[in-house]
């Protein structure tokens, strides 16, 4: 059997070790415009900083290409052609003939829809070639050649990857602006007060955050040199653009496969419109509650998704479940876990202890009636796997207080959280 | 200073010094042409005797801690937002302020026996050297056996070889220090595992056979002088080949090139007897399941060369025998994916990639 993989991400290369771990008779090709070897796309900011180096991202041995017999197309797919079973690429490359198909091409960036929006000095950070874009710019620690001066850097978009800009450009020597379209920093998943903690530590850097900002256009010639924000217009000579990523799906526009929102539209086993393709990753739409198909665009859920398409290409069947959500961040030097339910910009009712002293942490739990549906950390270290089996469970809030050292997962040395008895008490209370 | 369990803001190791640039094989070639120095010549001796010092090995025991208390003050600059950092580092600087230089400095100063306690059979190799044992004032000896076979594996089956690799040892305590702006530049490779094992084996064989030996001449050369004169070869040539050249010019010199735990990994007798006893013993480093991110730091700052992501990507908690315990990995975590604990030893197998 044939197996074509479209994408080297992690869901595509967990497919592919997924479908190796089965059958070794089955050939599997992987195509890809950007990278030759699967790395590792949320640590692009390592590299940057010059914390890491390039090579320092694959996560395994170049070597298990031709070990696992994956044979590779570094190629842009164009199109694929349901009724012959192939698919097209570009720069005049032979189609290549599937006859099982996997998408997992991912996302792209959201383009800005701002004026002067396509000047130099204007761009992204999510591909190898945004960060070969931005290393010309800014330089990073340790590379050979120095950069262009850069005096007014601006980045925009108060998520994940706008605040690792933020801290990498202050690891380079720039003093960001961060420009926040909301009232604080990452309201989709933060509440104020959580946030409020993660702006001091930009701020004590010396980044100039300005929340509730509008951005307006771009100006300059060729290049950018000025920004106007919120009817003001200030200098500006990079601009990080960082406002959410889409489906990379523009060219599935007429193929036949069916797209919800931008997204392939897939059922619980991944599989698409089109007999025998598949999709998974940040580019498919994975129904959820409410029956509305959304793409998860996670690391851990394209590689869970990567895993059940691998086993569907070989006619598995294997489902995809996502269990209780879950995520981790690095907010300038605080760790941040989430777990369960946890709504947008601090709603619902929630339990919240601030520990103060040699340790700062927060924490909050998300309540439902009596149960915990939910929580937000800030500062330690905390096994999610544990407070996903509290939520399961149902526990209350007192009893998940009771319970927390379970989910510790500080380092060794680290005084354990006391949570002082009149916190408990109004843990007590809510439940 | 915050009492964090993270890692803080970026870094980086990537000046010419820490990446194998000039001058870091500057560096590396004047360290061996001062460990030649050191070891085959006196040129030391004069300005040992001219500053009051005993001996040159006086004056190497000040230069090492001095080169340690600067290492460790730069390696806190910039990791020592995590306790556990900064309570081994502290510990690693006593001991040599105290028990590697000071107590033997006095102790030779009063005509006492020169004793160094942070150091053990089969690291320090003649401390069970029949000759030099009943040298030994019977406290110090008995210090030496206990310490040896009754607190060794007692420590190491409880919290794994960091026990003395990371926190006691004078030579992980120089690499962690001194030596740490090269830690990213062990090998990750297989290759570099296998050699490690069979290397690192060696040595601790080469160590009990010629403890043996030296034993047994002692016992029987008087009578048996062909055998005598064997078994003092095959002393000097432990004493010149693995003290001197692998511990002191390859331990110390290949720093900037091949990263600070070459004698660590590939030649420590006492490093290859604690990473078994690690291996029966409780010691791990625990994965928490499904949040690694691939990024690959805790792998690029091990400085035992173990592909930690490996484990970490395919939720394996794991206990390999070269691990030091340095913490390294968890400290770097961006996702607090990693922590060593004593929870009992995890026998993964390596990656679990579907060739294997």
């Amino acid at each position: 059997m044939r197996i074509v993989i479209i994408g080297n991400g992690v869901a595509g290369i967990e497919a592919a070790l997924a479908v190796r771990a089965m059958d070794r008779q089955s050939s599997i090709t992987i195509v890809s415009e950007e990278s030759d070897y699967f790395f590792s796309r949320t640590a692009l900011m390592y590299v940057l900083s010059g914390q890491l180096q390039r090579r320092e991202l694959e996560p395994l041995p170049r070597d298990l290409y031709t070990r696992l017999a994956l044979s590779r197309s570094r190629a842009r797919v164009v199109g694929i052609d349901l009724a012959e079973k192939s698919v097209r690429v570009a720069d005049g490359i032979a189609p290549i003939p599937y006859d099982r198909l996997l998408i997992a091409c991912g996302s792209r960036p959201r383009r800005p829809p701002w004026s002067g929006a396509t000047l130099g000095g204007i761009g992204h950070f999510v591909t190898l070639a945004d960060l070969d874009w931005l290393e010309g710019e800014v330089g990073s620690r340790g590379a050979a050649k120095r950069p262009r001066r850069v005096e007014h850097p601006w980045v925009i978009g108060g998520g994940l990857i706008g605040i690792e800009v933020v801290e990498t450009l202050l690891a380079l020597g720039y003093r960001p602006r961060f420009a926040l379209r909301d009232e604080w920093f990452w309201p989709i998943s933060i509440d104020a007060r959580e946030a409020g903690w993660i702006e001091a530590r930009l701020r004590s850097h010396g980044v100039e955050l300005r929340a509730g900002a509008s951005v307006e256009g771009f100006e300059g010639e060729g290049r950018v040199s000025r920004i106007r924000v919120s009817g003001r217009t200030e200098p500006c000579d990079l601009a990080v653009v960082a406002i959410g990523v889409e489906p990379n799906t523009a060219w599935l526009e007429g193929s036949g496969i069916a797209l919800e929102d931008g997204a392939i539209a897939v059922d619980e086993g991944l599989m698409t419109s089109a007999p025998d393709v598949f999709a998974a990753g940040d580019c498919a739409g994975i129904v959820g509650p409410g029956g509305r198909r959304r793409p998860q665009q996670l690391w851990y859920t394209a590689r869970d998704q990567g895993r059940v398409a691998g086993a569907r290409l070989l006619g598995e069947p294997a489902r995809y479940v996502p269990g209780l959500p879950y995520n981790s961040a690095k907010l300038m030097d605080i760790e941040f876990t989430t777990v369960g339910h946890v709504p947008p910009r601090g709603a619902g009712h929630s339990w919240t202890f601030e520990e103060r002293g040699p340790v700062q942490s927060m924490l909050r739990l998300v309540v439902e009636g009596e149960r915990v549906v939910g929580m937000n950390a800030l500062g330690r270290r905390w096994d999610h796997s544990v407070f996903r089996r509290f939520i399961e469970e149902g526990l209350s809030l007192a009893q998940v207080i009771a319970r927390l050292s379970e989910a510790a997962f500080d380092t060794e040395l680290v005084p354990p959280l006391v949570i002082p008895a009149a916190d408990r008490a109004r843990g007590a209370e809510v439940s | 200073m915050q009492l964090q369990a993270q890692e803080g803001l970026l870094f980086t190791y990537r000046s010419g010094l820490s990446s194998r640039g000039l001058l870091a094989w500057v560096v590396a070639l004047g360290l061996t042409a001062f460990y030649l120095a050191l070891y085959f010549t006196e040129i030391f001796t004069p300005l040992a005797l001219a500053l009051g010092l005993p001996s040159k090995w006086t004056l190497y025991g000040a230069l090492y801690t001095l080169v340690m208390i600067g290492g460790g003050a730069r390696y806190l600059s910039k990791h020592g937002s995590s306790r556990y950092n900064r309570v081994r580092i502290g510990v690693n600087v006593a001991v040599q302020a105290v028990l590697a230089f000071s107590l033997p400095f006095a102790q030779s100063k009063l005509g006492a026996h020169e004793f160094y306690f942070s150091y053990l059979w089969p690291l320090k190799i003649e401390y069970l050297y029949p000759a030099t044992f009943v040298e030994l004032p019977i406290y110090l000896g008995i210090y030496s056996v206990v310490a040896s076979f009754v607190a060794v594996p007692i420590l190491t089956l409880r919290y794994g070889k960091r026990w003395y690799c990371s926190w006691v040892c004078g030579c992980g305590a120089l690499a962690n220090t001194f030596g740490d702006p090269w830690r990213h530049l062990s090998s990750k490779s297989e290759r570099a595992w296998t050699v490690e094992k069979i290397t690192v084996h060696s040595t601790l064989a080469l160590a009990l056979i010629t403890t043996v030996i030296v034993a047994a001449n002692w016992a029987f050369g008087a009578t048996h002088p062909d055998f005598a004169a064997f078994g003092f070869e095959v002393q000097r040539f432990y004493g010149f080949f693995v003290g001197a050249i692998l511990s002191g010019i390859v331990g110390v010199a290949v720093y900037p090139i091949l990263g600070p735990r070459v004698w660590c990994r590939y030649f420590c007798p006492m490093a290859a007897l604690l990473g078994l006893l690690q291996k029966l013993g409780r010691f791990r480093v625990a994965v928490k399941p499904d949040m690694c991110i691939a990024c690959g730091n805790c792998s690029t700052y091990c400085e035992m060369g173990i592909d930690v992501r490996a484990y970490a990507m395919r939720n394996q908690s794991f206990t390999r025998a070269s691990c030091v315990g340095c913490g390294m990995c968890s400290h770097v975590c961006p996702r607090g994916v990693l922590r060593l604990d004593t929870k009992g030893a995890a026998h993964a197998r390596l990656p679990v990639l579907p060739s294997r």
